[in-house]
């Protein structure tokens, strides 16, 4: 089995974000970036699978700043390989479909039978990359993973829904898994680790041909109305309970 | 004429409410354009949840076994044959987890737009125009697909209501596609939710209680509020500590961290190691008696009113639903 | 029965010694196989410590009781040594005796006077453990105690024994030995004739001497080997400040220890000089909390496990010998390596271990999250670096950016006083303090992380070095003089720790120590404080660690308030509970926190009203512990900072 993890660094939502003079992204000169929560889990899942199948692990990510020691950190939790792929220009936010197109040539250079992924990200409006890689690739796909076991003749893999409900999953041939939470917590890697994978060089790969078709773009991105802090309701109990059970209602929140 | 397709979702042979909610949104988006709206339901039985989609023009059913229960691959390839047949402008689903499968593999498959996450939407010359929630809600993005595109609806987004309004749908019976019968993956069993142990990190409301609810006797009242919203129960550290609830219960730095869509927090004034706990959750509503607690700093809505109060005017309109 | 013969006290010297050594092979040869350690520098200086420590008895007397019979006993053996001398010498060589130095005056005198000595120190030290049964004996071993008292009481039986029938007998001279002597006239009162004590003589002789030669034989088993093993492990006691926590040495080749062989032969030394006392243990405030660590229980698993042979101590030592809880449970305050007598160095050994655990990801959630926030983020957090220096936003002036203009004073603020509304405040009037004194001050505004303090105690040692190496980047690029902050724990690193991997040297302020040279240098005129009662408590980074105990009380007093010392002052601090990573474990199974515990202490004083303390975490531990204990109304923490108010200009 050979397990390619796609791992994206995305924007540290704890800071502040601010949008950028063209309007359509946030300033990304000095917002700091992370790895995508949930990549951390697909790249535990990929190492697990590694330790309980003998999996090989490719970590792949789109070139860029910081993917370097992002992709040493991939080496230092158990990766064996570790890949970044150049590429000409992505819109901010890019479609799904436009990101998947640059990286499903090279996942299938690298000869993987099983892609995981984060479920999505923080800034995946153009939609989630597993399932759009399933659809490039040709492979079946599920998002939601939470947690893959091997068995003799594939994968067996718990699909989450809401409301506690789930499925297991036998996935014969080559998938595509957006993941949502490891079978356990990402591991740690302890900083004596980080410091010796310092000296790896990702191997650098070309990506596929930019996306043809049409996309979704982000024209421009904005605040939302309320700013930090609550927004409080006012009257008495009341009152109160009222405007609570309206919201519950709104978001769709109410029991049942 | 232009068409919008709206994915139902079903569970255990009943309609999930997301799809009346996607109902909803694409009869506000058909009505002025005068476009029609079709409802496909898949399942392996599909004819009992059809009956009770109402709100389209036209119900489409496909049954085949391979389609219940909920299969990725085997939804995604059922989309991809009605979607390239039917040929419809618009297409949408709820950002479930069926919806996290099937919006980009149906705009992958058919050479369709997408925008993700979408609180509203609109028809704006050749493209579907949508706002969408990014950056964990800190922002809010205007997206333009051009058409023909495929939508995924934040729940709540839309009334469901208007999704439930009385109609005689023409009802087509669509066949199952020759890929049903060569998939790659199956379902091996369904998993319940189990009743029983508390596992926070697990729930997706929560309602937490402070300090401020001043003794054991009083829990109860929250836990009966708790019931009626669904929640789990939980506490602060001073409320773990009194003993009121086991440990297991403590949200916070040195109790469990907890993510859910629906964070209750009554008399909790909100310090830092329980922020720590709590603060990444969807939606926060803090009930406090004092305006100036920190709690408000990192609530979405928030009262500043004694709880006493506030639970049983709760229990009541929650009773009555 | 005949005098012992010269050929059968050797034979049985000969059979003591072998069993004695046979008894001690594994130690010695455990000792033998360990890893290095450098502990032969300064022996001058090593050596007049260990007579001063030795003779003194200086950490023995701080448990008054114990310490006294203590310092009995040891005078007693030395004395009584004499005699062993004595015995064996003649036994060995007839015709031998201690006669022309005194052996018949004065050191008669003194060996029969030191007997009873003994003997009532030995009464002492039962009634000490049966009957008073002090709390940190529970987990050592009595039998082995027992025995001990057994085997010395037989000796000094014997010996005045042997004395009083010596005299009765007429061998012996009686004249400097009043006990002795009066035994002898009860003896012959009671008709014990001149064979009789003759043979009475001979007999006794036997006993003394197999008592002694059984000790001997019995002592490497036991815990009475510190006879032999404290003078050596107080000698090769570490010299290096206390405040450096030893890197991993580059031969072990993996930074934390997972295999006994592991541990050098100092700590093999350490593990066979304890006393089993549990002055540690009654020390420790993890063991105080229901943790399942005792420092003294430690050192013990360590030690059997190592006596153990190889052979049959099956099952791993990390998670078997020595739990993965009890590793965790440590808050690092030294207060267990303050109080042994043994200069037992516990807290290297726990690191040592944590650091393996680290290292294999055996680590907690909140540990873990705290770990990658600080990868990630400089602080443990996992708050933005750009907003570490938010709060100057609120001290209504303009706060230097260090790295862009030379200063005076380079305040190294530290994550916690960065970052949490309750130790901001004190940031925010501190900042106001060292404005209204002119002092000209800057900071390393984003380019400053976590010190690693507390990292490095909680093992994660690579982490340590890189945030330490980023600071110490980010310090040689700013021109200063001097380095001031408000948090022990950073003070620590920056003083201690950062020098030790080659940073530069600039001087380390405690904020307490500037404030109050500001003071006394008149920049900062004070409004006399309201004169209540306060209590302060001693951060150990700052006191046990760093030996600021001074400055904080000065301020205290220049401040105009009182100060009432609670009961665990200064180097006998008892930790808040937050130290060596503690802070960001979770508590579960804590039967009671470590501040809640001294937030009672404080209030036991029933008159002080204030809590004053002098590290951001403290601020934000004992907040936390008074609203825990729900004593708002009673008692309030106030930083140092706080009770300083300016006099209007
Ligand atoms: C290392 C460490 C770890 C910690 N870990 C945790 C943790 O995991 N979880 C945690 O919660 N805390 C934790 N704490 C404790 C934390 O600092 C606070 O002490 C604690 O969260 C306070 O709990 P509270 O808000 O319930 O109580 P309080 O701070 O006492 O707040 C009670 C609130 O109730 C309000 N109130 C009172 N009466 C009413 C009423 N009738 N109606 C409405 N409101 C009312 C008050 O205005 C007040 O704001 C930790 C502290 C430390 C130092
Ligand atoms: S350092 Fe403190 S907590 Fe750790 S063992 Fe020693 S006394 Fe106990
Ligand atoms: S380690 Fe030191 S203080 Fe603790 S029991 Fe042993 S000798 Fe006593």
């Amino acid at each position: 089995m050979h397990a390619a993890v796609v791992l994206r660094l995305v924007p540290d939502i704890a800071d502040d974000l601010e949008i950028s003079e063209s309007g359509n992204d946030i300033d990304r000169e000095w917002v700091g970036m992370k790895l995508n929560e949930f990549d951390d889990h697909a790249l535990e899942e990929a190492v697990l699978l590694k330790e309980r199948a003998g999996a090989s692990v490719t970590a792949v990510a789109l070139d860029g700043d910081g993917v370097d020691k992002l992709l040493q950190s991939a080496i230092a939790r158990g990766a064996d390989r570790v890949v970044k792929i150049t590429y000409d220009e992505l819109p901010p936010l890019p479609a799904a479909a436009a990101v998947a197109a640059i990286l499903a040539d090279a996942i299938q250079a690298l000869g993987a039978d099983v892609v995981l992924t984060g479920v999505q990200t923080p800034e995946d409006a153009g939609g989630q990359l597993a399932a759009a890689l399933g659809a490039r690739l040709g492979w079946p796909h599920l998002s939601a993973v939470a947690g893959v076991q091997p068995a003799p003749d594939g994968l067996i893999v718990r699909q989450e829904h809401s409301g506690g409900y789930a499925t297991r999953v036998h996935a014969a041939g080559p998938v595509v898994l957006g993941v949502q939470s490891a079978s356990q917590p990402p591991r740690y890697v302890s900083g004596s680790k980080l410091r010796q994978a310092i000296g790896v060089k990702p191997e650098k790969r070309a990506g596929g041909e930019a996306f043809a078709g049409p996309v979704a773009m982000v024209r421009r991105l904005a605040k939302p109305a309320s700013g930090g802090g609550a927004a409080m309701w006012k009257g008495d109990a009341d009152a109160v309970a009222d405007q609570f059970v309206a919201l519950l209602r709104e978001r769709g929140l109410l029991k049942g | 004429m232009a068409t919008i397709l709206v994915y139902v979702e079903t569970r255990g042979g009943a309609v999930q409410p997301i799809a009346f909610e996607l109902l909803a949104a694409a009869r506000s988006l058909a009505a002025p354009a005068g476009w029609t709206v079709e409802a496909l339901v898949c399942a392996a039985d599909p004819a009992a949840p059809a009956v009770e989609i109402t709100a389209a023009d036209c119900v489409l059913t496909m049954a085949h076994p391979a389609l219940s229960p909920y299969l990725p691959e085997a939804h995604a390839a059922a989309l991809q044959a009605v979607v390239d047949e039917r040929q419809p402008d618009v297409v949408l689903f709820g950002y479930t987890t069926a919806g996290l499968d099937l919006a980009p593999a149906t705009a992958g498959r058919t050479g369709r737009t997408l925008a993700a996450y979408c609180r509203t939407l609109a028809l704006d010359g050749g493209a579907l125009t949508a706002s969408a929630q990014v950056y964990g809600g800190k922002l809010i993005a205007g997206i333009e697909a051009p058409l023909p595109a495929v939508a995924c609806v934040m729940p709540g987004a839309f009334a469901e209501d208007a999704g439930r309004i009385a109609g005689s749908p023409e009802r087509i019976v669509l066949p199952a596609p020759a890929t049903l019968g060569a998939l790659k993956t199956r379902v091996l069993e369904e998993l319940f939710p189990e009743a029983g142990g508390v596992d926070l990190t697990q729930a997706s409301r929560i309602l937490c209680v402070g300090r401020g609810i001043g003794e054991a006797a009083k829990i109860a009242g929250a836990a009966e509020v708790a019931e009626l919203l669904g929640a789990e129960l939980a506490g602060s550290r001073p409320v773990i500590d009194a003993g009121w609830m086991p440990k297991a219960r403590q949200v916070g730095k040195s109790g469990t961290k907890v993510r859910p869509k629906l964070y209750v927090a009554v008399g909790v004034s909100g310090a830092p190691e329980h922020l720590e706990g709590m603060a990444k959750s969807d939606l926060i509503v803090a009930i406090n008696s004092d305006a100036r607690a920190p709690i408000f700093g990192a609530a979405h809505f928030g009262a500043a009113i004694d709880l006493f109060d506030l639970l049983p005017a709760l229990a009541d309109r929650l009773r009555a639903g | 029965m005949p005098m012992p013969s010269p050929l059968a006290v050797l034979a049985l010297i000969a059979v003591a010694v072998l069993v004695a050594g046979y008894r001690a092979r594994v130690l010695i040869a455990a000792i033998a196989r360990a890893p290095a350690a450098h502990r032969w520098d300064q022996p001058w200086q090593r050596l007049g410590f260990v007579a001063r420590e030795v003779g003194l008895h200086r950490r023995l007397l701080q448990i008054r009781l114990s310490g006294s019979f203590h310092l009995m006993i040891f005078c007693g053996f030395v004395v009584l040594f004499s005699a062993i001398v004595a015995d064996f010498g003649a036994g060995l060589f007839p015709g031998f005796s201690l006669h022309a130095i005194g052996g018949d005056t004065w050191i008669a005198l003194l060996q029969d006077v030191f007997a009873l000595v003994l003997l009532a120190a030995i009464g002492l030290a039962i009634w000490h453990r049966f009957v008073i049964r002090p709390a940190r004996f529970a987990g050592s071993r009595t039998t082995d105690a027992t025995l001990i008292y057994l085997f010395v009481i037989a000796i000094v039986l014997s010996m005045l024994t042997e004395a009083a029938s010596g005299i009765a007998a007429g061998n012996v001279a009686g004249g400097w030995r009043p006990v002795s002597g009066a035994l002898a006239a009860a003896l012959t009162g009671a008709g014990l004739g001149a064979d009789g004590a003759a043979a009475l003589h001979a007999g006794a002789t036997w006993v003394h001497m197999l008592a002694i030669l059984g000790f001997l034989a019995y002592i490497p088993g036991s815990k009475h080997r510190h006879m032999f093993t404290a003078i050596p492990n107080i000698f090769f006691r570490p010299l290096t400040p206390r405040g450096v926590l030893p890197a991993p040495p580059e031969a072990r080749g993996q930074v934390g220890i997972s295999k006994i062989e592991q541990f050098t032969w100092k700590d093999v030394l350490d593990t066979a000089s304890c006393t089993e006392c549990g002055r540690c243990q009654a020390a420790c405030p993890a063991f105080a909390a229901g943790q399942p660590l005792s420092p003294k229980k430690l050192i013990m698993d360590l030690r059997d496990r190592i006596m153990a042979d190889a052979a049959d101590s099956a099952g791993p030592l990390l998670g078997g010998t020595i739990s993965e809880q009890t590793l965790w449970a440590c808050i690092t305050c030294g207060a267990c390596m303050t109080v042994c007598p043994l200069h037992i160095e516990h807290v290297p050994k726990i690191v040592d271990m944590r650091r393996q655990l680290v290292e294999e990801a055996r680590v907690g959630p909140g540990l873990q999250d705290a770990f990658a926030n600080m990868q990630r983020t400089g602080n443990s957090m996992g708050k933005p670096a750009r907003q570490r220096a938010r709060w100057t936003k609120d001290v209504g002036f303009k706060v230097k950016d260090a790295r862009k203009e030379p200063v005076d004073i380079l305040w190294f603020v530290g994550d916690y006083a960065s970052f949490d509304p309750r130790a901001q405040r004190i940031t925010i009037a501190f900042a106001k303090l060292l404005h209204a004194a002119g002092v000209d001050f800057g900071i390393l505004s984003d380019a400053e992380q976590n010190s690693g303090n507390d990292i490095r105690r909680a093992g994660e040692e690579g982490l340590f070095q890189t945030l330490a190496r980023s600071n110490m980047d980010a310090l040689s690029e700013c021109t200063f003089q001097r380095i001031v902050t408000t948090d022990p724990h950073s003070l620590n690193a920056l003083r201690q720790e950062y020098p030790a991997l080659g940073g530069a040297h600039a001087p380390v302020l405690h904020h307490t120590d500037l404030l109050l040279e500001l003071i006394e240098a008149g920049a900062l005129k004070l409004k006399p404080g309201s004169g209540a009662t306060v209590t302060y408590h001693d951060p150990c980074y700052l006191g046990r660690y760093n030996g600021g105990f001074g400055a904080p009380r000065a301020l205290i007093e220049r401040a105009g308030y009182r100060l009432h010392e609670m009961p665990r002052n200064r180097e006998n601090s008892f930790c808040c509970g937050a130290g060596g990573g503690r802070i960001w474990g979770d508590d579960t199974g804590v039967t009671e926190r470590p501040s809640e515990n001294r937030i009672k202490e404080a209030l036991a004083l029933g008159d002080a009203t204030l809590f004053v303390v002098a590290c951001p975490k403290d601020m934000v531990m004992y907040t936390a512990a008074i609203e825990a204990l729900d004593v708002r109304g009673k008692l309030a923490v106030r930083d140092i900072v706080d009770l300083l108010e300016l006099a209007e200009a």
